[in-house]
């Protein structure tokens, strides 16, 4: 018993940081724009598929170093042509429009690649346990911790010693103040969203190792990423890692002892972080 | 922002309103389908165009369109044109699919009604169906209940129930895997009725349950099951999931290698689950309901010709049958009825058999009487990583079972029809 518990921790770390990687794409979004990125599972399938259509010409690590730009490029012209009209309205404006955008990338990778589930491989050698005991440690599951972890490790480098990172986290905490001192905040709400639209490419080339690559992958992996959110607190990018991590270990036990509770455990623990701190672990208070 | 541009946008949005409304009012008219309904037979489709059984749906309606066009081509249902109405129920909401399967009878008069993919939804879909009167077919959502305690007379069902697959598959498992068994269980009434048909078929041969796991549908990660079936030490892992369940399960437990060490099986399983898999994952003892790679089986070449020919060059798989053959079953009835009232028409079908050529099985296909159920061959074998002769052949069938053997008993089914009085 005790080792079914060690098990499920480790286990629940590693789904944990997968849902990390997307959440702080999307924490990063709403911070800044204060838009909630419905379509961020949308990206997250474009990634997917566009690594899937590009292994067979640039091997598997090509497709994992292209495919995640390639999503940030549609990024960023979708935040340039449709997003940025909606910034200061009503917020209901950007929900109903990234919602629509989300059942359009679900629809239109339904038409390109069609509804039927297809075979994404990934190198052989990474697939296999690393020992028959500890036999869910694959080297693809530590590979995807070591890129969560650099992928984070880089956000976090960006966001405190770069200048464009000192202008975003100036701008969530003040962008009026940060217009005025000459920022362009287009450009930089610009690229923003860009970086979180990139994580979520990220996430989804990894999640297709995993998972079976059809339409729905995006929206299937989505929802614990706003509840990672939500327990982290919103603004603050370590509370939203945290977040993350602590759903996939709660989900985890909880598939030991209740496995039909395995899902619901994260929306309750949802319900007692926000009946007992709604900011969240680490969010400022004020902002929801 | 001034008054000016809020009011130049406020003239445009009220212009779109209208442009709207005026479009809502032409889709509400009914009037111009009334016109036509004398002409045509209309067939309705209510089945999953999106979500996790989209995949599943549009081959059900790809069958259906061939069926449709084979039937035109042939002069229509008793002298009339055939045309299908196609709704998308979704691949879990109960409530859309009820909505749709109202306005396909209300508003556009269908003659019959198809569907469900997902079990739940065949079932709500069967109750609207009844208390209208209306033919339906299933064609593949497996829970027992639709032919059995919920049966009704004008509800058939094309593919077979899961205590059916389960009987099938269940001696083979014994004979090659072992009497332990662990069972991973999707958690909705497909799920739990295939369950319980395996446990059933079972106990008859001494099998031992030493522990199962329910996962909510939809489940995407399925690590903390896999850690705990492999710590129940069972010689079978078995899975019961469908469609993008039953992808991401194998996937992940191949990656564990836990095909090393137990073996896997399950009851249902389909081409669409196969090839959505990586070659390395395309393992275990399975039932097919239906397989293309049938050499010496009236029909089927055609049938593969000519799904190729609409399917970028892919052959049928199990959906594809189930769709053609649920408009074929509309189109025999009408016509073995010489009629399209529904009563006649299910009266016609009772113990009716398929042409083989429709049927597309070595021992033929019929509707059992009194419970609305087909029964044909059912195909028991093992995946494969790669095919030898065709990209597509990723099954080996090792058996073929006769259906009329592995169905349980009119009795066993508990289907009482309650029929309208003449």
């Amino acid at each position: 018993m005790t080792q079914l518990i060690l098990f499920n921790v480790a286990n629940g770390l590693i789904i944990g940081a997968f849902y990390a990687l997307m959440a702080i794409g999307l924490s990063l979004i709403m911070s800044l724009s204060d838009v909630i990125n419905f379509a961020h599972g949308g990206f997250l399938a474009v990634g997917a598929y566009l690594a899937f259509t590009l292994t067979p010409y640039v091997g598997f690590w090509g497709g994992l170093l292209l495919a995640p730009v390639l999503t940030a490029i549609i990024g960023l012209i979708v935040e340039k042509f449709l997003i940025s009209r909606v910034y200061g309205r009503d917020p209901l404006y950007s929900l109903l429009l990234t919602f629509g955008l989300a059942f359009m990338f679900e629809d239109g990778t339904r038409w390109i690649w069609g509804a039927q589930s297809l075979p994404y491989e990934v190198p052989s050698w990474l697939m296999q346990p690393l020992s028959q005991q500890y036999f869910f440690l694959t080297g693809y599951r530590l590979f995807m911790i070591a890129l969560v972890a650099i992928a984070v490790g880089g956000l976090f480098y960006v966001m405190s010693k770069t200048r464009l990172g000192l202008r975003i986290r100036a701008g969530t905490l003040d962008l009026e103040t940060v217009s005025v001192l000459g920022v362009n905040v287009r450009v930089l709400r610009n690229l923003n969203f860009g970086i979180g639209i990139y994580l979520a490419g990220l996430a989804g080339v990894l999640a297709a190792g995993q998972l079976g690559l059809e339409p729905t992958i995006g929206a299937s992996v989505i929802m614990p990423s706003f509840v990672a959110i939500i327990i982290g607190g919103l603004g603050s990018l370590t509370g939203t890692l945290l977040g993350g991590l602590l759903i996939g270990v709660a989900s985890g036990l909880t598939g030991v002892f209740l496995p039909p509770a395995s899902e619901a455990v994260i929306y309750v623990m949802m319900a007692l972080v926000l009946l007992v701190r709604p900011q969240g672990l680490l969010g400022e208070e004020g902002r929801f | 922002m001034t008054k000016d541009g809020n009011s130049t946008r406020f003239d445009r949005r009220t212009l779109l309103k209208a442009g709207a409304a005026i479009g809502a009012a032409q889709l509400a008219s009914p009037f111009v389908q009334v016109a036509r309904a004398a002409d045509v037979v209309k067939i309705g489709m209510d089945n999953p165009m999106t979500g996790t059984y989209a995949a599943l749906g549009k081959n059900e309606l790809m069958g259906a369109q061939l069926a449709i066009d084979s039937i035109n081509a042939k002069g229509g249902i008793l002298g009339r044109k055939v045309e299908l109405l196609n709704e998308d129920s979704t691949s879990g909401d109960a409530g859309v699919a009820v909505q749709k399967a109202r306005k396909l009878i209300d508003r556009d008069q269908v003659n019959f009604i198809i569907g469900n993919v997902n079990s739940a939804l065949a079932q709500a879909i069967a109750n609207v169906a009844n208390e209208k009167s209306i033919f339906h077919v299933v064609p593949g959502g497996h829970t027992d209940s639709v032919t059995g305690k919920n049966c009704h007379w004008n509800t058939f069902r094309v593919c077979n129930t899961t205590q059916t697959e389960a009987n099938a598959v269940a001696s083979t498992l014994v004979k090659t895997a072992g009497k332990k068994w662990y069972y991973l269980t999707p958690d909705y009434s497909f799920g739990h009725t295939l369950q319980a048909g395996l446990e059933a078929a079972g106990a008859k041969l001494g099998v031992t349950k030493v522990g199962g796991a329910l996962t909510p549908l939809g489940t995407t990660d399925f690590s903390s099951y896999l850690i705990k079936a492999q710590a129940a030490n069972p010689d079978v892992i078995i899975f019961l999931h469908a469609g993008q369940d039953a992808v991401n399960a194998l996937k992940q437990a191949v990656q564990f290698g836990l095909n090393k060490r137990f073996h896997l099986a399950g009851a249902q399983q389909e081409l669409e689950v196969l090839e959505g898999l990586p070659p390395e994952a395309r393992v275990g003892t399975w039932v097919f309901e239906w397989y293309w790679k049938q050499p010496k089986v009236a029909g089927v070449d055609t049938f593969i010709s000519e799904i190729r020919k609409r399917n970028s060059g892919h052959v049928p798989t199990a959906r594809h049958y189930f769709g053609h053959t649920a408009i074929w079953t509309c189109a025999l009835a009408a016509e073995q009825a010489k009629s399209l009232d529904a009563v006649k028409m299910a009266r016609a079908m009772q113990g009716f058999q398929l042409p083989p050529e429709l049927a597309m099985m070595p021992d033929g296909a019929f509707y059992r009487a009194g419970q609305n159920q087909m029964i044909g061959n059912l195909y028991v074998g093992h995946a494969q990583s790669n095919g030898k002769d065709d990209p597509e052949d990723l099954f080996v069938v090792d058996q073929v079972v006769n259906g009329k053997e592995v169905s349980p008993t009119l009795e066993e089914t508990m289907c009482k029809q309650d029929w309208p009085k003449a």
